[in-house]
C-alpha cells in the first residue's frame, strides 16, 4: 500500500485511532440513550421539531401527488363504486334516522338522570406531517406541539376511533405512537360483556387483546372501547371490534382509518384527581387525638382568626 | 448539478449527503405504511458500500457517521448504534477498496453481502445485549436480503447514470495524483 502518497504511511495509524474514537463516541451515545433515555429522546425531538416542519413544503406535493395517483386508480372502477356507494347511502340514511331517534332518547334519559358530561374534554386537531419512516415502528408526526398545549400521553383519534397516544412533544410537532406499534399498550373494555383487556400492538394491522379475564365471554364482533384504567386515557373512546384470527387469538380491527391518517384529534384529557392517602381513621368526636386529626379541621376552627392577616397580605 | 460538480471531491461529497437526505425524506413521507408490511431495502447502506469500494475519498468516515446518525435520529432508531456499525462495516470495506479493483463484480457483491449480514447480526446482538425489543428476525432478514439484491442496481445507477466506476490501475485524478 505504501506505494506513492507520502503522507499515507504516517496518517494511517492516526486515522485508525480516530475512527476507533468515533465508533466509541457513537456507541457511547447509544449507551447513554439506553441508560438515560429521556434526555437523548429530548434531543431527538428537538431535531425532528427543527427539521421536519421545514421539509413540509417539499413533502406536501409528493404526498398529494401519490394520493392523486391512488385515487386515479380507483376511477377505473368508478361505476361499481358509485352503485355501491348509493346502496350504502340508502342504508346510512336508515341508520341516521335511528341514530337521531336514539340521540333524542339518550338526551332525555341523561336529562332525567341529571348526568353531567365532562365539559373539559376538548380537542386540538393536527395535520400528519411525517411517518416514522421505518416499517418496524408505527408512529406519525403531527404539526401541533407544546406551543398548542399538547402534553405527553394524551389520546389521539381520527374522526371515528382511537389512533394512539402522544409520545414525545416538540415545540411545534409531536409524535403519536399508533396502536399497532410494538410498544403500544392500552387498557380497554370489551363492550357488552365488560371484560377488561390490554390492547398490545405487535406491528401487525390487527393488534391482539391480552390479559382478558374470561375470554369465553368475548365474542368476535364485540365493540372495544378504552377503559380509562390507570388514568391513561379517558374512558369510552371507540377503539374497534373484536375479531378472531386463524390462530384463535382475539384481535382488534381498529375503527380508525390507518390507511389514510391525515387529520388527527388530540384529546385534551385532564389529569384525573388522585387519591393519595389511604384514608385516616375517623376518631369519635369526644376523643380528640392530635396525631390522627385532620389538619384541615384545625384550620376550619381557627378560620376566623387567620382570615384577617391573610386579607392584609393580599392587599400588600 | 451532477455535471458541474463532477470531478471535484467536495461535489461528490455534497451529492452523497444530498442523496442520503433525499432518501430519508422519501421514507418520512406520510404515505400510510401498513403495519407489518415488508420493509424496503436500505438504499443508504447500498450507496455507501458502493461508493466506499469505488472512490473511498468521496465518502469520508466522518460524513458517513454524521449522515447515518441523522438518519438514526429522524427514523426513531436507537441513536448511534447503526451509525457505529455502518462506520465499522465501511471501514472494513475501505481497507479492501484496493483489493476490490482486482476482483470481479460477483466477488465484490458477495463480500458486500457478507459485510451487510455481519452488520445485521452485530445490530441484533447489541440490541439483545442491552435488552431492547427487536424487530421480528424474518423482517430484518428480508430488509437485508432486499439491500443485497438492490446493491447491483445501485452500482448500475452509479455507473450508467453518473459514470462512476472503479479507477483503473495507474489512473490519475484531476490534480495528477495517482488514485
Amino acid at each position: 500500500m505504501a506505494r506513492d502518497n507520502t503522507g499515507q504511511e504516517y496518517t494511517r495509524p492516526v486515522r485508525r485511532i480516530l475512527i476507533g474514537m468515533l465508533v466509541l463516541v457513537l456507541l457511547s451515545l447509544f449507551l447513554i440513550w439506553r441508560i438515560d433515555n429521556p434526555r437523548v429522546e429530548r434531543l431527538r425531538v428537538a431535531l425532528v421539531d427543527r427539521v421536519v416542519p421545514n421539509m413540509e413544503w417539499a413533502m406536501r406535493p409528493v404526498t398529494r401527488a401519490t394520493g392523486m395517483i391512488e385515487q386515479f386508480q380507483s376511477y377505473t372502477r368508478v361505476y361499481e363504486q358509485n352503485r355501491e356507494l348509493r346502496r350504502e347511502l340508502q342504508q346510512m340514511k336508515a341508520w341516521r334516522e335511528a341514530a337521531l331517534q336514539l340521540e333524542q332518547a339518550n338526551a332525555r334519559l341523561l336529562d332525567l338522570n341529571q348526568v353531567r358530561l365532562d365539559p373539559r374534554l376538548t380537542h386540538v386537531t393536527g395535520v400528519v406531517l411525517a411517518d416514522s419512516g421505518s416499517p418496524f415502528r408505527q408512529s406519525v408526526l403531527i404539526n401541533v406541539g407544546a406551543r398548542d398545549g399538547i402534553v405527553d400521553g394524551w389520546a389521539t383519534m381520527d374522526g371515528l376511533g382511537l389512533v394512539g397516544r402522544i409520545s414525545g412533544v416538540g415545540r411545534s410537532t409531536s409524535r403519536v405512537i399508533l396502536l399497532t406499534d410494538a410498544n403500544s399498550r392500552v387498557p380497554v373494555t370489551v363492550q357488552p360483556s365488560g371484560q377488561r383487556a390490554i390492547l398490545s400492538g405487535d406491528n401487525t394491522p390487527l393488534p391482539p387483546l391480552d390479559f382478558i379475564e374470561k375470554s369465553d365471554l368475548v365474542r368476535p364482533g364485540d365493540r372495544i372501547v378504552t377503559s380509562g384504567d390507570g388514568g391513561l386515557f379517558p374512558a369510552g373512546l371507540l377503539v374497534g371490534q373484536v375479531v378472531q384470527g386463524p390462530d384463535r387469538r382475539l384481535r382488534a380491527t381498529l375503527s380508525a382509518d390507518y390507511q389514510r391518517l391525515e387529520f388527527l384529534r388530540v384529546l385534551r384529557s385532564h389529569e384525573a384527581e388522585r387519591i393519595d392517602d389511604t384514608g385516616a381513621l375517623i376518631p369519635p368526636p369526644d376523643l380528640p387525638d392530635p396525631d390522627l386529626a385532620d389538619p384541615a379541621a384545625d384550620l376550619d376552627i381557627a378560620a376566623p382568626d387567620t382570615a384577617e392577616p391573610r386579607a392584609e397580605a393580599a392587599d400588600g | 448539478m451532477a455535471d458541474a460538480l463532477k470531478g471535484t471531491v467536495w461535489g461528490w461529497r455534497a451529492l452523497f449527503a444530498a442523496v442520503v437526505v433525499g432518501l430519508i425524506y422519501l421514507r418520512l413521507l406520510p404515505l400510510g405504511h401498513q403495519a407489518g408490511a415488508w420493509p424496503a431495502p436500505d438504499f443508504v447502506l447500498c450507496l455507501t458500500c458502493a461508493l466506499v469500494l469505488r472512490r473511498p475519498e468521496f465518502v469520508p468516515a466522518l460524513l458517513i457517521a454524521a449522515m447515518v446518525l441523522i438518519e438514526d435520529l429522524l427514523l426513531m432508531r436507537p441513536p448511534g448504534l447503526w451509525a457505529a456499525l455502518m462506520l465499522m462495516g465501511t471501514e472494513f470495506l475501505r481497507r479492501r477498496a484496493q483489493f476490490s479493483r482486482e476482483i470481479a463484480f460477483v466477488t465484490e457483491w458477495i463480500m458486500v453481502a457478507v459485510v451487510m449480514c455481519a452488520m445485521l447480526l452485530g445490530y441484533r446482538l447489541a440490541l439483545a445485549l442491552v435488552m431492547l425489543p427487536q424487530v421480528a428476525f424474518g423482517h430484518a432478514l428480508a430488509q437485508i436480503a432486499g439491500s443485497i439484491a438492490a446493491y447491483p442496481l445501485v452500482v448500475g445507477v452509479l455507473r450508467l447514470g453518473l459514470g462512476l466506476r472503479k479507477p483503473a490501475t495507474g489512473e490519475l485524478d484531476a490534480m495528477g495524483r495517482r488514485l
